[in-house]
């Protein structure tokens, strides 16, 4: 065999072993991306199913530490129960604000949204918190709701749970209300004294 | 030793129908369009609300808000519950974040950077539940989770500004190529968990009512609309009237969401339950105000849209517009320029292309088309310039973002003809113009 030759046949060699080598590489990087591809959706679909399961699940409660931290950093540790597992009764917020003359107003904050922006939803949800957490937000809210009728010049406000009772299909084929009196039971949340008015 | 043989030969049979049956469940190669509707959605959800909350952005989630960082940190149990906002001090950092997602928001929407965007998006989300966790509701807890599986997902290759970037790519190299739909096997995984989100979330939902007293007994929808929340004197006269309804409501909320995910899956059944299911959230949006829940919703149950049904409604509607030409210049480096912006935005390929320089018409003469773009139909009408665009932008439905500004009585006409006989008429001059800065760009570079 003559030397040109020799060599050709070498190179063609060493390249037939590097064309190996990269298919070889490229079947193992294939084969390596679909198992962490794979390992990503079991592990995902056995955290969305973990999330939520009863806490009183043994099984789902033994494997929770393990999700723990990936449910709660991505925000998926949900309960999907909406109105559930009872519809539970309403409450509404109201307050009483009385000014310097002794005089006092009732205002029903719920009523001045509306139900097509989002910001019915916002101000539902802190007023619930208010009702739920007096001791959390009823003094930011007092003060709030201060300020929002600094007009009037308020001396104190008190802050009111309504909340709603049994109310039946008779009771609307008479021509009642849910929030009649009959059907709501007053709590107070809150007195405070409006400051810098 | 003929035993062991056999048991492993067994093992591997029965190792490699798993893998199999697994490929199948998972991996299936699927276009994005399913996800891309539920990105589109999705963005312009968020971009609303948001936007909507700007007012209220310090009061939200500013520290001397309605929840100052210190409360907001009791509320959280869990160090991996975190907020970008815990770690701001000044108050142009808050406006500078949620300018940032307000934008991320749009540009998702549009499919526009959306490999990065998406993430800011999602980043946002989360930092906006965590900062004031008594603002969430059930939205955001779905938001959340639909969010990390578009982040995680190929978004931004159909029906988004990404596209129509890469086809004019393309297009700007020769008119005539065709950009394939992208496909992919992780595309179709991503569906997949999407789907198996919306379907165990149904299963929660109604395991956990069939607990609840007020669902077996088939007044929980009475109960609903009596709350303060959801009052409404018409509906609540109506079902008092006829309380069948309620039990009928209640007893039917019930059974789509216990059937649901167990016949999603189904060919034959899907459609009837899809259709359920958006009927459902249809109605929580008009009954009791749930519009963004509801629309989040619908727009989660769009990972069950088959490709193949968007592929027919895309078909159908080529058909019903009829083929369309447009006739230009290839000589005329800004006209092919032009052509390739506006062909990079219709998907459905409606539009066919003729140079008139290699392969004349035989509707439209030379002479005409020397002077304006022509668009010739199946009846053997021709539109020239102006004209040609306005046909064209309310049929092609990736240029319907165009049509405000073709179809505006009056006005669209009175401005758009000169203008475009102006650019028409010059467009020589401006073929050069742009190939000279062009070219000084790239000398620069």
């Amino acid at each position: 065999m003559s030397a040109p030759l020799e060599a050709r046949s070498i190179n063609e060699g060493r390249s037939n072993i590097a064309s190996g080598r990269v298919v070889i590489l490229a079947r193992w990087r294939q084969r390596l991306t679909y198992l962490v591809m794979s390992g990503f959706l079991a592990w995902h679909t056995l955290a969305m199913v973990v999330a939520p399961a009863p806490d009183n699940s043994v099984l789902a409660q033994s494997v929770r530490p393990v999700f723990q931290p990936y449910l709660s950093l991505l925000r998926l540790d949900n309960t999907w129960d909406f109105f559930a597992p009872t519809v539970g009764k309403g409450s509404q917020l109201r307050y009483v604000i009385e000014d310097e003359t002794g005089q006092r107003t009732t205002f029903v904050p719920a009523e001045e949204l509306s139900w097509y922006h989002p910001a019915y939803f916002w101000f539902r949800s802190w007023y619930y918190s208010i009702i739920e957490s007096p001791d959390a937000y009823a003094d930011y809210a007092a003060a709030f709701f201060c300020r929002k009728h600094a007009s009037l010049r308020p001396v104190s406000i008190t802050l009111l749970e309504y909340q709603e009772g049994d109310f039946w299909a008779d009771d609307q084929l008479s021509g009642k209300h849910p929030m009649d009196p009959e059907f709501v039971t007053v709590n107070t949340i809150k007195q405070a004294k409006c400051t810098g008015s | 030793m003929h035993r062991l043989v056999d048991v492993v030969r067994f093992g591997r049979g029965v190792f490699e129908n798993v893998g199999a049956a697994w490929s199948q469940f998972w991996f299936q190669s699927s276009p994005t369009s399913p996800l891309e509707i539920t990105r589109m959605g999705i963005g312009a959800a968020l971009l609303l609300h948001y936007g909507l909350a700007s007012p209220y952005l310090f009061d939200f989630w500013g520290d001397a808000g309605w929840m100052p960082r210190d409360l907001a940190l009791t509320e959280l149990s869990d160090p991996w519950m975190q907020s970008v906002f815990f770690y701001f001090k000044s108050p142009w950092q808050w406006i500078v974040f949620h300018a940032v997602f307000l934008i991320a928001c749009a540009a998702l929407m549009l499919g526009w950077r959306t490999s990065s965007v998406k993430w800011i998006v999602l980043i946002g989300q989360i930092s906006y539940d965590y900062r004031n966790p008594i603002l969430s509701y059930g939205v955001d807890k779905i938001l959340a989770c639909l969010l990390f599986i578009l982040c995680v997902a190929p978004i931004g290759r159909a029906i988004s500004l990404d596209r129509v970037r890469a086809v004019r790519a393309a297009k700007l190299k020769n008119l005539e190529t065709i950009v394939l739909p992208y496909s992919s096997p992780w595309s179709g995984a991503c569906i997949r968990l999407m789907q198996i989100q919306m379907a165990l979330l149904f299963f929660y939902s109604a395991i956990s009512k069939l607990k609840g007293d007020d669902w077996w007994s088939g007044d929980a929808v009475w109960i609903v609309f009596t709350t303060g929340e959801h009052y409404n004197r018409v509906i609540l006269d109506v079902l008092a009237s006829h309380y069948w309804l309620v039990n009928f409501a209640t007893y039917g909320t019930l059974l789509i969401e216990i059937a649901f995910p167990f016949l999603i899956w189904q060919q034959r059944t899907r459609p009837y339950l899809l259709a359920a299911a958006i009927f459902i959230h249809v109605q929580f949006a008009v009954l009791m105000g749930l519009f963004y829940f509801s629309f989040v919703m619908i727009m989660g149950h769009m990972s069950f849209v088959r490709p193949e049904w968007l592929a027919r409604l895309g078909s159908a509607w080529k058909r019903r517009i009829g083929e369309m030409e447009m006739i230009y210049d290839g000589k005329c480096g800004f006209c092919v320029r032009s052509m390739a912006w506006f062909l990079a935005f219709d998907g459905l390929r409606q539009i066919k292309i003729r140079n008139f320089r290699v392969n004349p018409s035989s509707i439209v003469t030379d002479a005409q088309v020397e002077k304006a773009l022509y668009l010739t139909l199946p009846d053997g009408r021709a539109l020239p310039g102006f004209e040609a665009y306005r046909y064209v932008v309310l049929r092609v439905p990736g240029l319907w973002w165009q049509v405000p500004f073709f179809y505006v009585p009056v006005l669209s006409r009175f401005f758009g003809r000169p203008i475009y006989n102006w650019i028409a008429a010059n467009r020589s001059a401006l073929s050069s113009k742009k190939t000279r800065v062009f070219r000084s760009l790239l000398r620069f570079r």
